[in-house]
């Protein structure tokens, strides 16, 4: 008989099974399961809310229309985390590739202002709350989303899932279906980049 | 393995990103390690590397705080739903096709068309609007009037209305605002927090009278709504929308907006019936979900079987089994052997195991 901590592994596989006979009833009940995370990571790439549901509704789909293909070779959240870590370097590659839909440029008036270090102003910022201040966090949040939109869309998923989704690099290989070394280069070269622009602020 | 030594500054620096990252092996931060400390320029590059990276994932803004209410979520879950509904849906056949050759023959002529349908425009554009009587003096052709729920909506205003939007913003301190355009004599724009009683009377009027409006503005209505389940009104409202409204994702909605109600007596009659009487499964699995995470958040302390345990005596006064306890698993047990979807018998049976283990408490 099975212990009671091992039923929901054996639930999910079950709910899979059932799901990939057709029942839609057991395919909600697996993107009930997991759509809050599949959500969560979209917010997390994507940044925007339009693209995160944009996201979400290809993913879904995707998995609807290929879950016979799914032979149990890994978990089904890994699987459904590949899907949507591909689908959003998809929708990265097209936003780079349309120059209206990238970040607008952040203000940079302050460089005027006689405001000198990047990692300077930081400390200064982060104790405390005051409007100034907040407003100086503001400029930086910009500033680094600006970077951030400069990546190559596999750099940029890289970096996030690496800093933003604490997962490991073997972790971060598994879901974009590369290898370790490949996501290593992927991190430095991110990390150098947001370096170059960031440091543009001295 | 390699056992190459890393002694010099330009074996060590690039490895600095991965090391401030905890990406390195062991082996190699021992090494690194070694070397930082006699090195001031290694050190400080990779004090700046930490630095930039703090800095970095302290100006992430979490996807909570970008979708706090769910709202997000919810909108998903009814647009997927919509899709896949189509996908199964089977291929619509056109039977009958009375203008079958007009569209055949604008297809192959297209600026013909174009200009014939400018012409056919203008003209109606034109003349129509001059037999519409009273158009003098009428409100601005449907021009929104701003109202900041001053006039209380009557009952009858209540009867005729039509709500175009629903619009929530949703506020870290769960107040949150909320903008109603509805048209009624005239339309208006109602905006107030989820407790202004006209807000909360057309939103509650909306998920009690789901027939007299669209399935989307229904699950908007639900997603303000479930923020105020604590309120006798709203969750009525709410079991009504699970019990009587047409649509499946609405119904669903509303169970899943009370969720944090179920130990209420009304609640779990709802959710029974949902189990043994909703047509459509997805809603019997959601209410298999919520009776079954009603008895976990209540605890072990319960004997669940019928009649399988007396119970016990405690300072002379004997603790009656939960009888509507005694009724979920009968359903479960039920709709475990009857259900006509093997999804749901499989779900129900689940939840039964699930909740075993409190039969041995």
């Amino acid at each position: 008989m099975a212990t009671v901590a091992s039923l929901p592994q054996l639930d999910e596989r079950c709910i899979v099974a059932e799901a990939q006979t057709g029942n839609r009833a057991a395919f909600e009940e697996l993107v009930r399961r997991y759509d809050r995370d599949v959500l969560r990571l979209a917010l997390n790439l994507m940044k925007r809310p339009e693209d995160a549901r944009d996201v979400y509704q290809e993913a879904f789909l995707k998995v609807y229309r290929n879950l016979h293909r799914f032979r149990f070779e890994c978990s089904f959240y890994t699987w459904l985390y590949r899907i949507v870590t591909n689908v959003c370097l998809d929708h990265l590659r097209r936003r780079q590739a349309r120059p209206e839909d990238q970040a607008p440029e952040s203000n940079a008036g302050h460089a005027d202002e006689g405001i000198t270090d990047f990692f300077e102003r930081q400390r200064e910022h982060r104790p405390t709350l005051d409007p100034e201040r907040r407003l100086f966090g503001k400029e930086i949040e910009a500033r680094i989303a600006t970077a951030m939109e400069r990546l190559s869309p596999r750099e940029r998923v890289v970096f996030e899932m690496k800093h933003y989704q604490g997962l490991k690099l073997r972790a971060i290989g598994d879901a974009l279906g590369t290898t370790e070394e490949t996501v290593k280069n992927s991190l430095f070269r991110a990390t150098r980049k947001l370096r170059t622009q960031l440091g543009g602020l001295r | 393995m390699s056992a190459k030594r890393l002694t010099r500054c330009v074996d060590i620096a690039p490895l600095l990103v991965f090391y401030a990252c905890d990406e390195v092996e062991p082996q190699e931060r021992e090494q690194i390690d070694a070397h930082l400390a006699s090195c001031v320029s290694c050190a400080a590059q990779l004090r700046e590397e930490q630095e930039m990276q703090s800095a970095l994932v302290s100006a992430f803004q979490p996807a909570d705080q970008l979708d706090p209410s769910g709202a997000l979520l919810a909108q998903c879950r009814s647009e997927l739903s919509e899709l896949l509904d189509d996908l199964s849906a089977p291929p619509l056949r056109e039977h009958w096709n009375p203008f079958g050759w007009a569209r055949r023959w604008m297809a192959l002529r297209p600026a013909w068309s174009a200009t014939g349908l400018m012409l056919v425009g203008l003209a109606v554009g034109t003349q129509v609007a001059l037999w519409i009587p009273g158009r003098e003096g009428s409100f601005g052709a449907g021009q929104a009037l701003n109202v900041k729920a001053a006039a209380p909506l009557t009952n009858e205003d209540l009867s005729k209305m039509a709500v175009a939007g629903v619009n929530f913003a949703p506020a870290a301190n769960s107040s949150g605002t909320v903008q109603l355009q509805v048209r009624t004599e005239q339309p208006i724009v109602l905006s107030g927090s989820v407790d202004d009683a006209d807000v909360r009377r057309v939103l509650t009027y909306v998920v009690m009278n789901g027939e007299r409006f669209d399935p989307g503005v229904r699950l908007d209505c639900l997603d303000v709504l479930r923020t105020r389940t604590g309120d006798k009104d709203v969750r009525h409202a709410l079991l009504a929308a699970a019990r009587r409204d047409q649509n499946a994702a609405v119904r669903m909605k509303a169970l899943e907006a009370l969720r944090d109600s179920t130990t209420d007596d009304a609640v779990r009659d709802t959710l029974l019936e949902a189990l043994q009487h909703d047509a459509n499964p997805g809603v019997r699995v959601e209410a298999v979900n919520l009776l079954v995470r009603s008895l976990e958040r209540e605890g072990p302390g319960e004997p669940p079987v019928p009649g399988a345990v007396p119970a016990p005596e405690i300072a002379g006064a004997q603790i009656p089994p939960d009888p509507s306890v005694d009724r979920v698993i009968r359903a479960l047990q039920g709709l475990q052997h009857r259900d006509p979807n093997r999804y749901v018998r499989l779900r129900s049976a689940a939840a039964l195991r699930q909740i075993g283990p409190r039969e041995e408490q």
